[in-house]
Formats: C-alpha cells, structure tokens, sequence
C-alpha cells in the first residue's frame, strides 16, 4: 500500500520521461530503500549544508571569535568592495585556473584516450602511472616540488640550463612562481583520467566496429564519434576542475612559495586561510570565502554557457 | 605512452633519488642527480624535525576510524540512488553533484565555529567526522555507477521475499558491487592519510595532527637540508603508494565494464 502510494507521490513529476514513468512502475517496490540514503544527506547536512549557511550569517557579522558574533549590516560588504589585497588574490587564482584547467583536462583526456583499450600490462602500467601523482599526498607532493624548482640545488633549473633556456626564476619572479604552481598541479589529475576513462569506456565497440567496416579513419572515428560522444563528460570535468584548481591551489601555494613573491601567487584560498586562521576575522572571512564560492559558481558556469552557445550555432548552422 | 607514463612518473623517481643524497652540500654544478654514496640515515634524520611516531599513529587512527565509516554511508547512499525513481532519484544526484561544486574554503570558518560550538575541534579524530558526509559525493555516484549495473529484478525479488533495506544493501549490493567497495576504501584511505586542508583548519594542537600536515615544518627548512624533507615525503608517500597499488586494479574494473 506504501508503494501505491509513494508513485502516486511520484507519478506527476514524471511527465517529461515516459519511459522512467513506466519503469519506476515496475519497481515500485523498491523505493522504500531511501531509508538508506539517511546518514549521508544527515552527515551532509551537519558538515555542508549548515555550515554553509552560518557563513552566509556570518558573514554579515563582526567575528573574532571570543565574543558572539555583532551584526554589522553591508559594512562587510563595503570592506569587500574597496579590498585590494582580495581581488589581487581572486586575479591570482584566476589567471593560474585559466592556465592550468585546459592543461589538466588535455592530459586527463589524452591519457584515457590512449589508455582506454585493455591491451595487457601495459596498459596496466600506463594506468597506474596515470593516476600516481594524484596518489602522492599533496604535502609530500609540494615537497618535492620545493627542491625541483629551487634555483640553486633543484634538478629543473639544472636541466633547463643545460638545454639553454634561461631559467625563468620559479621560486623567485612573479611569473616564474605562477609558473611553478602551474606545474605542480598539472600533473595531478587523476580523478578526470578515471572519469574521462569510464566515459570512453561506455561507447559501444560497435560503433568503432561499424568505422572500421566502412573503411573510415581513426581520425574520422576520434573526431566524429569519440570526442563529440565524450563531449557533455569533458564539460562536466572542466566545470568541476575549476572548482577544484582554484581550491587545490592552496597546499603548493602554501608550501612552496608561500603566496610569494610580492604576492604573485597569494591565491584567493590562502588569503581566506590568513584572514580566519592568522588575523582571526572570522566574520569578515565568512565574507571572503562566500564570495569567493559566488565567483566560483559563476567561473564554473562559464564552460556551461560557452557550450550552449557552440551548439545553438551548431543547429542554425545545420 | 610509454612518454607519457615517464612524465607522470619521472617526479617519484626524482623525489626517492633526492632523498638519499647527502645533505648540506654547496649547491652541484648542473645537473647530477645520481647519489654516490646513498645517504640512507636522511630517513632517521626526519625524526629529529618533526616527531615522525606520533604523527604517523595519529593518521593511522584516522584512517582506521574513517575509511569504514566513508564505504559504509557511501554505499548505503548508493544504494538509495539507483533504487530511487523521479524526483528522489533527481534530489540526491542533484545534492550531491552541488557538494562536489562547493569550494572547501567555504566551510572552513564555519566548521570550525560549529565543532568547536560542540567541543568537537582539536582531537586526532575530528577530521573523521567528515567521513558522516561521505568523504567526498565522489564516492557515492562511484557506488552509484557500479550498483547501477545489478539486475533490477534482482533488487526486486529480495524485496518481494520480504527482505529491509537493510538486508538488502548488506546481502546483494555489498557483495555484488565489491570492486566498488575496494575502490571506495582505497580512495578514502588516500584521502585520510593525505589531508591537509581540514586538520589545518580543525586541529590546532600539532600533537594531534596526521602526518601530512607535521610536513609543513620541513617545508620551513634550509634548502641545503632538501634530502631529510624529501625523505620525509618519501616516509609520508611510500603508505600511500601501498594503498593505491592494493587498491588500483578494483579501481579501474569499478569504472569500466569488465
């Protein structure tokens, strides 16, 4: 009776998918299982969902931490707006996303691509090795990076200078310490590898079966069936590597230059970290950090709208 | 690809390389990266900087504690996605794809204000806490994927014969979608041994931290001492590695149908 009762509740909402109306129908009797998803949205809840909203509170408080937070109106807001130091930091982030987002997402693509038929150990190893940097623990990671990158002892300044290119200064010019973040966090990219390798692996063989039988490339089979078909998976990850670039910039910003020099790498993150954790403006920074969760919002909306846009022109082309 | 497998792994070899050579040397001309001889006592040097024990019992506690607890919440939520139909289904991939969307720097003041509101801040397992939240929503839509590929009419049978949702995920779900778990297990174990960010924030007590975060003092050193706090990261990376090489075949057979 239970189960008559909940697809009724469901039933209306379904209008727009005929075929999962009717086979929810089907297995009604199952539906009674989302006791199961309980703990984790009461986990979300407690540990995402409200602390999201107290910052969203606090934010429009004053909060240091010892005495309750004083509401403040928009001044928080007004200090925002005329807060140098803080757009500096969201350029800083910016300008390494822009940089370092298609970077990672070539790789993690490439790499599943290359890796993505089952052809025995080597792709075994090719897998693994995909995936190893992303296993490193990120402090142990920005470690190494701190020696492979100084300019007296660091083996890539070494090579470098026996290639003939001139160092760009990694640990000690504006540019060359961007650069370095860029490369610290190049490599780490193995949560889009999986994905983009389960999304490569869901194209039916069939289809490559079928171009092959006609006689067609394997750049006709990449560019008309592989790469269109893994098209909405890309942007997905491109939408949910910024998040995480703008976010994982924090542990090498921190460890190996230390958001120097001049303030060339203090991403958006770091500057939140010193405001709560070292200045102790806990209210002010609940401002930053929801701000900063706005402007992530709207960068992570920018690969969404740009696609839209690709394929309206595509159908008035067509 | 055998180029593009030395590029990811060029940087591992150069880290265990670097961590035996030997400290306090002017700085080489050009490139020589091969140490003759292998300086091994950098490894017991690293205990002298940060008290290397208690940082490792400290992580080892919260991964015992947080990774059963992130592949149990995981799954079980899972579960509940690929059962779910119309607007449920829909709610729970949609609260969760958010979460995957929310920067953490977000939640770090107020997590902190709450748990510290609770008594909760500052003990080697408060981090654990987030394992309630399963972790990352990552680890759900990985369950989700991988249960999704068990016989629907299997799941109803066990619910005509009677069976709770309980039973169901313990007797069918869990032992059908094993890769998964495995997966999950790795991955959260990785993600314990490896956090930064949340005990930066959490934990004030350096005596409570896990060991990644006791590596930030290394990073404060000379840079002529490079070889003791490479052969830290190498003492913090090796456990890692042991855990994605346990883990890894699972991993990639729980993304790809076999």
């Amino acid at each position: 009776m239970a189960v008559k009762r909940h697809v009724a509740a469901v039933g209306p909402h379904k209008g727009t998918a005929p075929t999962a109306a009717s086979r929810g129908r089907g297995v009604g009797a199952a539906i009674r299982r989302w006791p199961l998803a309980v703990p984790y949205l009461l986990g979300s809840l407690l540990l995402v969902i409200v602390p999201l909203a107290l910052a969203a509170a606090l934010a429009f408080t004053d909060y240091f931490g010892f005495r309750p937070p004083e509401f403040t109106g928009a001044d928080n807001l007004v200090r925002l707006a005329g807060d140098r130091a803080f757009w500096d930091a969201v350029g800083v982030s910016a300008v390494i996303a822009v940089i370092v987002v298609p970077l990672r997402l070539f790789l993690a693509v490439g790499a599943a691509l290359l890796l993505a038929r089952p052809r025995g150990a080597r792709t075994a190893v090719g897998r693994a090795a995909a995936y190893l940097p992303s296993a490193i623990p990120d402090a142990a990671w920005a470690l190494l990076w701190l020696w492979i990158l100084n300019p007296l002892y660091g083996p890539l300044p070494a090579v470098l200078g026996a290639l003939g290119v001139a160092d760009p200064g990694f640990l000690t010019t504006p540019w060359g310490a961007r650069a370095g973040l860029v490369l610290v966090m190049a490599l780490q990219v193995g949560e889009a590898f999986i994905v983009a390798l389960a999304a490569r692996a869901a194209i039916p063989n069939r289809l490559y079966e079928a171009i092959e039988l006609e006689g067609g490339s394997a750049w006709f089979a990449m560019t008309r069936v592989t790469l269109p078909l893994m098209a909405p998976i890309v942007l997905v990850l491109a939408v949910r590597d910024i998040v995480v670039v703008v976010q994982n910039a924090f542990v090498p910003a921190m460890l190996v230059t230390d958001g120097g020099p001049a303030n060339a790498t203090l991403t958006a993150p770091l500057l939140i970290y010193r405001r709560a954790f070292e200045y102790g403006e806990l209210g002010y920074a609940s401002t930053l950090s929801v701000t900063l969760l706005v402007l992530t919002g709207v960068a992570a909306a920018l690969p969404l709208w740009l696609a839209a846009r690709l394929a309206a022109r595509q159908r008035t082309r067509a | 690809m055998i180029a593009l497998s030395v590029v990811f792994l060029a940087p591992l070899i150069v880290m265990v390389l670097g961590s035996v050579q030997r400290p306090l040397q002017p700085p080489p001309d050009g490139l020589d990266l091969w140490p003759d001889p292998a300086q091994w006592s950098n490894y017991l040097a690293v205990s002298r900087f940060i008290p290397l024990a208690r940082l490792l019992l400290n992580s080892l506690l919260l991964v015992v504690v947080a990774v059963p607890v992130t592949v149990v919440v995981t799954s079980m939520a899972g579960l509940a996605i690929v059962t779910a139909r119309g607007g449920l289904r829909r709610g729970l991939i949609g609260v969760s794809v958010f979460m995957l969307l929310v920067p953490a720097a977000a939640l770090w003041v107020p997590r902190v204000v709450l748990l510290r509101g609770v008594g909760l801040a500052d003990t080697p397992l408060t981090v654990a806490l987030l394992a309630l939240a399963g972790t990352t929503p990552f680890y759900v839509l990985l369950f989700a994927l991988a249960y999704s590929r068990i016989p629907v009419s299997l799941l109803e049978a066990a619910t005509l014969e009677g069976l709770s949702p309980y039973a169901v995920w313990r007797r069918i779900a869990l032992p059908l979608g094993r890769p998964a778990a495995v997966a999950v297990a790795a991955l959260s174990t990785l993600y314990y041994w490896s956090t930064f960010m949340d005990p930066l924030t959490l934990v004030s007590s350096p005596g409570n931290w896990p060991v990644a975060l006791g590596l930030r003092s290394l990073s404060e050193m000379e840079a002529a001492l490079y070889p003791i706090y490479l052969a830290g990261a190498v003492i913090v990376t090796a456990p890692a590695l042991l855990a994605f090489a346990i883990g890894q075949r699972s991993f990639f057979s729980a993304v790809e149908r076999s």
